[in-house]
């Protein structure tokens, strides 16, 4: 059985999702077309639920082997996807904000699910992505790099979302919507990486117009922590953590 | 007598000519200024030759010191990776941009100006790069006005206003010695003193783009905090012209000031 689900950036997907899972008391899993190099949604649904089998591009011929959450972004034609939906059991759902208009989307529907109100922008959307797998970052620079960026700095932004590996070996999920006043940071339940450079993946994805690209992947740059300075932190950080277990 | 404190002008003219017209219509009849004449904005040359055309008594901030000795000065106090390059791309621009004039004012300013019983300084009489804050614990904040030996402390650098009364000030100190069981205690009162932050003129950090700074009546003892609404925009197209980061124009149009204060308040630099 495929669910697929979609909505406008920012209405709510992945978090209706979430609760679904919750839910289901039998094998799941979860498919993202198109997003592979930086499955952040993935990265952070399989954070919460261990055993969600994520599958990939290339997989999609195994999706009914459980019960697959099929994430169709908001860029995707949903033509485009029709065969894929064609070749299985699938229930069609769409999130849809009250004051949106959305004909195309409540025609493909199955199901239509009341979806969180999105601020929309005022000229066409553009995404920006930027993968930062092998990057560590300095917390206190994110978060002012978040501030300006969902405060309109580097253009207009409705919807930003990003896995980044901190300083503390931890890596953490950031939200954002545009209306939605939560400043969202928060650690993913993921073992801590404090051996160099992570391997694992990481990155961003905004969605908004007039984005500043360069200024935004320049900014991000500079919050990276120098690779000469990796080791030296890792080792803090660890020092840190064995005094803490004494304590205790 | 009616005195107009100010600090943290950072190379914004457009402000500092927005608060000496201030100071005028409030009728000041002289002008201290706290130090960080320069950095960030884009006039540090402008703002340095109409302090000094003015004759106004300046104590040197921590900018100022970092454009006389170089920038290993303190480049420990930044919050931030993202804030310490973004402070390096200031500092060179401005080491690049300062005249020798105005470098050689810089280099003779003194750390502490002291007039009667009134102390001005840029961070603390301790250091340049210290931040007072105001939720500073009230010991250490009462050694730091004792220290400069005066009754009311003028400083800046947090570039948020705040006047703090420490009223009633005791202290006692106990000495604890090996073999003794009974502990000498000495008590000591202080009379009233006071820490006047007097805010930001071209580097707000208050939510709002204004220019802060402070009237003080010497008689009455009166302390006003004044802001003054200037053209920020000029100063922001400025900031643009020059080739500054645009960051720093998006960030003083919203008075949250081009980079943050030091993760450790009370950092002293021992470089």
């Amino acid at each position: 059985m495929i669910i697929a689900v979609t909505s406008p950036p920012g209405a709510g997907k992945t978090h209706w999702i979430h609760q679904q899972i919750a839910q289901v008391n039998k094998p799941v899993g979860y498919f993202s077309p198109q997003t592979d190099s930086i499955p952040i949604d993935a990265i952070y649904l399989q954070s919460e639920y261990p055993q969600l089998k994520l599958y990939q591009t290339g997989e999609e011929a195994e999706l009914d082997k459980t019960t697959t959450y099929l994430e169709i972004p908001w860029y995707l034609d949903l033509a485009g996807i029709e065969p894929l939906l064609q070749t299985f059991d699938s229930h069609r759902v769409a999130i849809i904000p009250e004051d949106t208009d959305s004909t195309e989307l409540k025609t493909w529907a199955d199901e239509i699910i009341p979806g969180d109100r999105i601020i929309k922008a005022t000229t066409a959307l553009q995404i920006h992505r930027g993968v930062l797998t092998g990057e560590i970052l300095d917390f206190d620079s994110l978060a002012t790099f978040w501030l300006e960026l969902t405060q309109g700095a580097y253009g207009e932004v409705v919807r930003a979302k990003g896995i980044f590996d901190l300083v503390d070996g931890q890596i953490y999920y950031g939200d954002f919507r545009s209306g939605k006043s939560a400043l969202e940071f928060k650690p993913l339940n993921l073992p801590r990486w404090l051996n160099g450079k992570p391997d694992r993946q990481s990155g961003f994805e905004i969605v908004g117009s007039n984005l500043d690209e360069a200024e935004i992947a320049q900014t991000i740059r500079d919050c990276c922590v120098p690779e000469s300075a990796i080791n030296y932190y890792q080792q803090q950080v660890k020092e840190s953590l064995a005094t803490e277990l004494e304590v205790v | 007598m009616k005195i107009a404190v100010m600090s943290c002008i950072h190379g914004n003219y457009a402000a500092l000519d927005a608060v000496l017209l201030d100071i005028d219509r409030q009728k000041a009849e002289k002008i201290y200024c706290l130090g960080d004449l320069v950095g960030y904005g884009p006039h540090p040359n402008a703002v340095v030759e109409q302090i000094r055309s003015l004759n106004i008594p300046t104590v040197q901030g921590c900018w100022d010191e970092d454009i006389v000795e170089g920038l290993s000065a303190c480049d420990c106090s930044y919050p931030s990776l993202l804030a310490e390059k973004r402070g390096n791309i200031a500092h060179e621009w401005t080491n690049k941009e300062v005249n020798p004039e105005v470098r050689e004012y810089l280099a003779q300013l003194p750390h502490t100006y002291k007039e009667d019983n009134l102390c001005f300084a840029h961070g603390s009489p301790s250091s340049n790069h210290e931040y007072l804050l105001p939720e500073m614990d009230a010991f250490t904040a009462l050694e730091r006005v004792l220290s400069s030996d005066a009754d009311i402390l003028f400083c800046g650098h947090t570039h948020v206003p705040y006047v703090r009364t420490l009223d009633a000030g005791q202290l006692q100190v106990k000495v604890r010695q090996p073999n003794q069981n009974e502990q000498p205690t000495v008590s000591f009162n202080t009379p009233l003193k006071r820490i006047i932050n007097v805010g930001s003129v071209g580097e707000p950090r208050h939510g709002r783009p204004n220019a802060t700074y402070v009237i003080y009546d010497t008689e009455t003892e009166a302390v006003k905090l004044r802001e003054v609404e200037y053209d920020y925009r000029s100063t922001c197209t400025a900031i643009l012209d020059a080739g500054l980061p645009p960051i720093f124009a998006w960030r003083l149009a919203r008075g949250l000031e081009f980079a943050e204060k030091a993760d450790d308040p009370t950092h002293v630099c021992e470089r």
